[in-house]
């Protein structure tokens, strides 16, 4: 079974500054900015190395990251729904 | 005596160590945006238009990654005939139809280039404004 698949813009359409715990996005195609907490980040990192849907995403991020055992992708998908409301990512 | 900062130094050190993630729960929030001035003038958002391509870039064609090409390129298409509005634009980025007397393919071209707009192009403020969430 496998859900939509978004894509994110290049990382050269987004300027990032950590900020404690937090980061700060500057979205230059919107002019936007946006702070967004993890595990948002690390959902763009992984869409960086191409689109992908919600397990994909899972699985790349759990290549990078201590993550629960048993973690769904329902917060997944629930943050790409933000992050696609926001236009961070769309739908590929 | 001295336990907690010898083992924070120890976690740090060693490069194996992974960061934990937290994924949360599904209802926790995690993005917050802070709308720019021009958000402000969103209520005539659907009825702006956007040139493709631009004045500026006027005889170019589009490829159909979005970015401009000499006339001829093989691959690429011709400008739009007429500037897009806001609400066909809306519409096409959301993966919808073709606006009328466009082909998909042009249309899909047409997107890309619009996605790639920025700050000071011609069109940018009409795109911007159809990204702000409601």
């Amino acid at each position: 079974m496998s859900g939509a698949i978004y894509m994110a813009d290049d990382a050269g359409a987004v300027r990032s500054v950590e900020l404690d715990g937090l980061v700060a996005l500057f979205h230059a195609p919107s002019g936007m900015t946006h702070i967004v907490a993890p595990p948002a980040p690390q959902i763009l990192e992984a869409l960086g190395q191409g689109p992908g849907d919600a397990r994909a995403i899972l699985s790349r991020i759990a290549d990078l990251y201590e993550i629960e055992e048993d973690a769904g992708t329902e917060a997944i998908e629930a943050r790409l729904d933000e992050l696609e409301a926001v236009g961070l990512v769309r739908r590929a | 005596m001295s336990d907690g900062p010898d083992q924070d130094k120890g976690a740090l050190a060693n490069p194996n160590r992974r960061m934990v993630l937290a994924l949360g729960a599904a209802a926790a929030s995690t993005v917050v945006t802070i709308r720019p001035a021009l958000a402000q003038t969103a209520g005539s958002v659907l009825n702006c238009e956007i040139p493709v391509p631009g004045p500026q870039a006027g005889g170019n064609h589009i490829a159909a990654d979005g970015t401009l090409v000499a006339p001829g390129t093989p691959g690429s298409y011709a400008p739009a005939p007429r500037p897009l509005t806001g609400e066909e634009v809306k519409v096409m980025l959301r993966g919808g139809g073709a606006p009328p007397g466009i082909d998909s393919e042009s249309a899909q071209a047409y997107a890309n280039y619009i996605r790639r707009l920025q700050s000071g192009m011609s069109g940018f403020t009409c795109y911007a404004s159809l990204q702000m969430p409601r």
